[in-house]
């Protein structure tokens, strides 16, 4: 593997721009968009009290200098003290990580196990009822929001046919319907992607070659036309984790789990900044990792971007 | 999606016939009594923090009054009870003492004095403290604590008030010793105090579970063990209830509560809220400074059409600014009138031009913001205002508010945090309070003295008189007295209280058995 070195450098340089953008970006919208101080205070606390709270945060600095402190802090990753739970953002945030990816990882899977066999039989029988069954819901799964379709599962799988309970964190059943709502969509879009590149494959010469000289069908889609596939099926499904942390925003919210997700929105009702700039910055991080992962998998997958 | 009664109960028999309910309860879904031991709430918030003196959210204080016992107690009937303080007496104008009650121990087993109760007192306005709860006790001028069971209180001012005051938030009693040696982090992770509830653990939003006292001194509640979960979607919450997941949910909203009662094993149960839903105004901005035009803006609402169709009748319409069951509200008031025609003839008389008056609305700041604030509108363009309405973020809302930069009314639910109309109209519409938009010496004159005087008579004849004053000049446009809403399970025996205290002490918190 020539140029590993310079490849993971240019990676790594890359990483980190991407980080201080994100970084700066939340924190400049975090800013404009409202002041926490009056959110904690009771609603008829005196100006000169919301004054004394505002000097004591250190939201009564500059703007510039309160983004230099930040900047400075957030290299020795060091995000400030929650406003709202008044403790180490770095720690409040850590402590709701391992639920989402619980949740996050249970849901890729599924979407994954799910998703590649639908859309290579899909493919394998094109144009069939089978086929169709199964787009026609890829298509809805891609439709549906995700808060309808949770509220969905939890009145017609929950309350109605008592299969799960309906919302926290516990035991396995707790996990099915938020993982489910949450992969739908990847699943979707999964299988819809799967499906064409499985397609576009099946059209190539070496295909109609290896028919040629007689391999069995079996053969035809696990050596030549799967393997050929799983690159652009590969991206897109890490792509998907992305919109997994999304997602898991309004699942989160919606079956009341103890994530990142629903700690975001509700750090960002509260403008809590440092809750919400380190929730970002860390999720910023996981989806960069991924997505360095997926280059690294490229090479063992396809011969030729070792070089490229 | 709406599930009919009937189809719940054809699920719940299928389903229970074939044996495969997964998180079934002891007894069927019909259950109207219970063997539990262990009592299960969600609310539709987060806990953020269980030290009383960092918090006035209602969810955390639900659970810090439960947790924490107060000098002075109110009980669902809005009435004071002794609390930790077993008797309160008014020395002279300004000295007010205190008998505590003896054998009182703390969750860590240290007894509770009156060093604590100074100590609690004090830290919520210290300085050195920073606490978010510094303005409670601003007329307080020093305590002492002349032996374990006796406190004086000495007030700048007279403070007929003192006593309601040690009820609410800020004046929940914690442990001086635990305190300081643990630090004000870990007692906020670990919290101890003398209240029917001990601290077990906490997830957060998660659950909390706390367990019963069984020392308390007002005796151990009827439950072993109490988990309180956070499920902020009201669909989700309603569902965990109707599947008997949970055995009480707060904020119910009117729209949910048909579910709920058409359900065979659960039932509604609500308190009428402490407090107004108001349109406050900014009087400043003109037409509103003018006092016929909020007249006018007054008698063109239809109340009465919006507690029928937007609160399903869960509330009554106001009749000033004294919200019903507090002190000094007079029953003989009539509630605020509809009456179009009269409005029109206020806007011609007092010149208006077709202004533009603003609302600006949040959505769910307070319980049906936006539909009302529609409502109100429509009402309004029919009497002829040029009425705009905008949507404003809850974060915006409070900016706003710390600036008093609103561009015309604005939703407010002002809470009376003492039962009195000082803790309400008075707190927030008196000079220099966070709702000071307008201003009339005649009532100044008669809330200042009223706040500092010990003569009931004369502070009913203030209110009164304030009563008048505020139905001409309207600084607020009461709208609604509304029922705050729970979902129980039958088997939950449990009174509400007005002000979103949630009490689950022995006198008010009972599972029926069979």
């Amino acid at each position: 593997m020539r140029g590993l070195l310079p490849f993971l450098a240019q990676r790594l340089f890359r990483a980190l721009i991407a980080l201080w953008l994100v970084s700066t970006v939340v924190f400049v919208v975090m800013r404009l968009s409202g002041d926490p101080v009056p959110l904690l205070l009771p609603p008829d606390a005196p100006i000169s009290e919301m004054e004394r709270v505002r000097r004591e945060l250190g939201l009564d600095r500059p703007l510039p200098v309160q983004y230099a402190v930040f900047l400075r802090n957030t290299l020795k990753l060091d995000f400030g003290r929650s406003l709202h739970f008044r403790q180490p953002a770095f720690s409040v945030v850590s402590g709701y990580i391992p639920a989402t990816l619980e949740l996050g990882l249970t849901a890729f899977f599924l979407a994954a196990l799910v998703a590649v066999p639908v859309g290579l039989l899909s493919a394998m029988k094109r144009n069939t009822l089978l086929d169709h069954a199964a787009m026609g819901f890829a298509l809805m799964g891609q439709a549906a929001p995700t808060f309808f379709l949770g509220i969905l599962f939890i009145l017609l799988l929950s309350l109605k046919l008592d299969l799960f309970p309906t919302s926290g964190r516990g035991s396995w059943s707790n996990l099915v319907l938020p993982a489910l709502t949450l992969g739908a969509f990847t699943m979707a879009s999964i299988a819809r992607l799967t499906r064409s590149a499985v397609l576009e494959v099946l059209r190539a010469d070496y295909i109609r070659t290896a028919r040629a000289k007689g391999l069995g069908e079996a053969l035809v889609v696990a050596k030549h036309t799967f393997r050929n596939a799983a690159i652009p099926i590969l991206t897109i499904t890490a792509l998907q984790f992305g919109t997994l942390l999304g997602g898991a925003v309004v699942t989160e919210t919606v079956f009341s789990w103890p994530g990142i997700g629903r700690l975001a929105v509700q750090s960002i009702y509260n403008r809590d900044y440092p809750v919400v700039q380190c929730t970002v910055f860390l999720a910023a991080v996981m989806f960069i990792v991924i997505n360095f992962i997926v280059d690294l998998l490229y090479g063992f997958l396809d011969p030729r971007a070792r070089v490229g | 999606m709406e599930l009919t009664r009937r189809e719940l109960l054809k699920s719940a028999a299928a389903l229970t016939a074939a044996g495969t309910l997964s998180q079934a309860l002891p007894g069927s879904s019909q259950a109207q009594t219970t063997q539990k031991k262990d009592l299960v709430v969600a609310q539709g918030g987060d806990i953020s923090k269980l030290d009383p003196h960092f918090s006035t959210s209602s969810n955390d204080i639900r659970w810090s009054f439960n947790i924490f016992d107060n000098l002075t107690s109110r009980h669902p009937d809005g009435k004071l009870y002794p609390g930790l303080a077993l008797e309160s007496k008014l020395q002279s104008q300004t000295v007010w003492t205190f008998k505590l009650r003896q054998g009182v121990k703390f969750h860590n087993g240290d007894p509770f004095t009156s060093a604590d109760a100074k100590f609690s007192i004090e830290r919520t306005y210290d300085p050195n403290a920073k606490t978010m709860v510094a303005t409670v006790f601003t007329t307080i001028d020093k305590i002492e604590a002349p032996d374990p069971y006796s406190l004086i209180i000495h007030t700048k001012k007279p403070d007929p008030l003192l006593p309601a005051r040690l009820a609410f938030y800020g004046g929940q009693i914690v442990p001086k010793k635990y305190l300081e040696s643990v630090g004000n982090d870990a007692f906020n992770a670990r919290p101890v105090g003398t209240g029917p509830t001990r601290f077990v653990s906490w997830v957060k939003d998660d659950r909390l579970t706390l367990e019963a006292n069984p020392d308390y001194w007002g005796g151990k509640p009827d439950f072993d063990k109490l988990i309180v979960r956070s499920i902020p979607e009201t669909a989700p919450r309603v569902a965990a209830l109707l599947k008997g997941e949970v055995d009480v949910i707060t904020q119910l909203p009117p729209d949910q509560e048909d579910r709920v009662t058409a359900n065979a094993s659960t039932r509604v149960e609500g308190a009428l809220y402490a407090g107004l839903y108001v349109l406050a105004v900014n009087s400043k901005r003109p037409p509103l400074d003018n006092p016929l035009v909020k007249q006018a803006l007054s008698l063109a609402i239809d109340r009465e059409l919006i507690v029928k169709e937007l609160w399903k009748g869960r509330g009554v319409v106001p009749s000033g600014p004294i919200a019903k069951g507090d002190n000094f509200f007079d029953p003989k008031l009539p509630p605020l009138a509809y009456n179009p025609k009269e409005a029109r003839e206020r806007l011609k008389k007092a010149g208006y031009k077709g202004e533009e008056v603003f609302i600006e609305t949040t959505v769910a700041y307070v319980s049906q913001d936006k539909a009302m604030s529609e409502a109100i509108a429509a009402m309004w363009k029919d009497v002829g205002v040029n009425v705009k309405v905008e949507v404003i973020e809850y974060s915006v809302r409070a900016q706003k508010n710390r600036e008093k930069s609103f561009k015309g009314v604005f939703w407010s639910d002002p809470t009376s945090t003492l039962g009195d109309p000082d803790g309400m109209m008075w707190r927030l519409l008196g000079p220099g309070g966070p709702q000071d938009y307008w201003r009339e010496s005649k009532f100044d004159e008669l809330g200042a003295a009223a706040r500092f005087s010990v003569d009931e008579k004369f502070r009913a004849e203030a209110y009164a008189q304030m009563t008048k004053v505020f139905l001409e000049n309207f600084p607020w446009l009461p709208i609604i007295q509304p029922y705050e809403d729970y979902g129980l399970q039958k088997y939950v025996e449990f009174t509400p209280n007005p002000n979103q205290q949630f009490e689950i002490r022995r006198f008010n918190f009972k599972f029926r058995r069979a």
